[in-house]
């Protein structure tokens, strides 16, 4: 029999979620130079930077052209209004964090010249097709940030 | 560039393994000196360690030094670890190839490692998340299972692929994966069988999607003069080919055609002087069904759109136009993303040696390829090997 003494050591029972791990944006101007778009955001307006000088469009938004290394970019709504191009529904298999909101739907939309990826709120799997009329919502976390999703827009 | 031949690998068994990340490691690197008579560690002077994810999944960072040290092996010209998520395997075999072909390594090892099973599997499935684009398609939710389930619906409605369709492929590669002792899944099943599984992300069930897994392997790389005082049988890299386009879903060339497949193939062809009908095995980067058979299309075994009916016809089966997985696929021997192309390699390997057993045995072999695809199949890779 050794001597070596037996010691208990606690850890913690459970962590905070860090940021980092939370998948969504950090997004305040400390921490991103494209801050307006969630400013933009907040106003009900889903935007994305267009670059003046070559024109390209770009998604997701950011602080230089990456077709011409531009600085000069400016801010251009995408509407609020996109078509159903695909979609699927998450059953088994979502992160820590979207557990809890399983199944819930995602789908890609056709908006203002783009293909974007999204989360939909107000429809099962069943109920969507693609070509369906989808409309922008925003989504508020706790700690004040906000994220774009998509409704179904009913009526057929 | 000098000529480059793989003289010998070996491989862990591949599934939810009673091992640690550091078992694994060491298991491959037995097997893969074991298959090289007259190597030593020490002659190795290069390694480079495949490794998607094991800051995330075994939470250990500087993975190369690590692995260097359990196989003995001391490098003096070129240590690193490559990261291409579902390719970081061929990502390291990309690496040690051009290591050795260009002059600076004269023995070098592309190792490849992940162990996916963790205590918690939905911090599994939060890895995988950042796997495309997080703030932007990862934030909705969209990991591999609801990318290609997008995929597959697209596919299903511009060209008519039915579900059946998808469902076979799953079929052929069990039915190979069932030969294969280091094979995740070694049951064969049917049709109805994987159109009654478990739905993930509609429309992929459970039997369409590759699993999660533990797994290792290494492959050995001297110059090609050298590998006589190996082995008589190596194996031989005549070219390669790799393409990206885009990221975000957005800026993906195409939903339902992947452009950069196509010029990964071109250049893979065009280096390897060879046409398609020169391959007698292609190991594709099965990780859904609907995967593979955009592959037959893409590499132009069949039309754009038939990729369905290419499979319902028995094309990719050992026998038909072209012999798709008969190791079994991602599919069948699971899908341990740092070492699935190293495992790949090692079994065109152990076909060129007719190691393999009776029933997945491509006769006369001489040309294989081993394709990944990773993220939202934005990057493809493909290496060209010969007898």
């Amino acid at each position: 029999m050794s001597n070596a003494e037996l010691d208990k050591v606690k850890r913690p029972e459970t962590i905070k979620l860090p940021l980092m791990l939370d998948f969504y944006p950090l997004e305040d101007t400390k921490t991103t130079g494209i801050s307006q778009f969630f400013t933009n955001l907040k106003d009900g307006r889903l935007t994305t930077t267009k670059c003046n000088r070559c024109g390209k469009l770009l998604w997701p938004p950011r602080i230089i052209c990456s077709n011409c290394f531009s600085n000069e970019l400016e801010w251009v709504d995408l509407g609020t209004e996109g078509e159903l191009y695909a979609f699927t529904e998450m059953r088994i298999g979502a992160p820590l964090g979207f557990v809890e909101d399983v199944p819930f739907c995602i789908g890609i939309v056709k908006i203002g010249g783009l293909l974007i990826s999204t989360r939909i709120d107000n429809a099962k799997h069943d109920q969507l097709k693609i070509g369906d009329k989808l409309k922008l919502k925003i989504v508020e976390l706790d700690d004040r940030r906000v994220f774009y999703r998509f409704t179904r827009i009913d009526g057929k | 560039m000098r000529k480059v031949a793989i003289v010998g690998g070996g491989a862990t068994k591949c599934g939810k393994r009673e091992a640690s990340w550091r078992d694994l490691v060491q298991e491959a690197g037995k097997a893969m000196f074991e298959s090289v008579g007259n190597l030593s560690p020490k002659d190795i002077d290069s390694l480079i360690v495949g490794a998607a994810q094991p800051e995330r999944f075994v939470f250990q960072a500087h993975v190369a030094p690590l692995v260097a040290e359990y196989l003995g092996i001391t490098p003096r010209k070129v240590l690193a670890r490559t990261e291409l998520m579902c390719a970081s395997g061929q990502s390291a075999i990309r690496y040690a190839w051009a290591c050795v072909a260009s002059g600076l390594s004269d023995v070098a090892v592309a190792f490849g490692v992940e162990k996916m099973f963790m205590p918690d599997m939905a911090e599994a499935q939060t890895n995988m998340t950042c796997v495309l684009d997080r703030e932007w398609d990862g934030v909705n939710g969209l990991s591999a299972p609801p990318f290609f389930a997008m995929t597959a619906q697209r596919h299903m409605h511009e060209f008519g692929t039915t579900r059946e369709q998808m469902a076979q492929v799953s079929v052929k590669n069990h039915r190979y994966s069932s030969m294969n002792p280091l094979a995740q899944f070694q049951k064969q099943f049917t049709v109805e069988d994987v159109l009654k599984s478990l739905m993930i992300s509609p429309p992929l069930q459970l039997l369409d999607c590759s699993g999660i897994t533990d797994g290792a392997a290494g492959v050995v790389m001297v110059p090609v003069e050298e590998a006589k005082k190996y082995t008589d049988t190596p194996m031989y890299i005549i070219g390669s080919g790799q393409a990206s386009i885009g990221n975000v879903v957005n800026n993906l060339a195409s939903l339902t055609d992947w452009v950069p497949l196509k010029l990964a193939t071109e250049e893979a062809f065009r280096t390897a002087n060879i046409t398609l009908k020169d391959i007698d095995i292609a190991e594709l980067h099965d990780c859904f069904t609907i995967s593979e058979i955009m592959e037959y299309e893409a590499f132009g075994w069949c039309e754009k759109g038939k990729g369905g009916k290419f499979i319902e016809e028995g094309q990719p089966y050992i026998g038909g136009k072209i012999a798709v997985n008969p190791r079994g696929g991602l599919l069948g021997c699971g899908h341990p993303l740092g070492a699935t192309a190293i495992l790949q390699t090692v079994d065109i390997l152990q076909q060129f040696r007719r190691e393999v057993p009776k029933g997945r045995l491509v006769e006369g072999a001489e040309v294989a390829i081993a394709h990944n695809l990773s993220g939202p199949a934005n990057v493809h890779s493909i290496m060209v090997y010969s007898r």
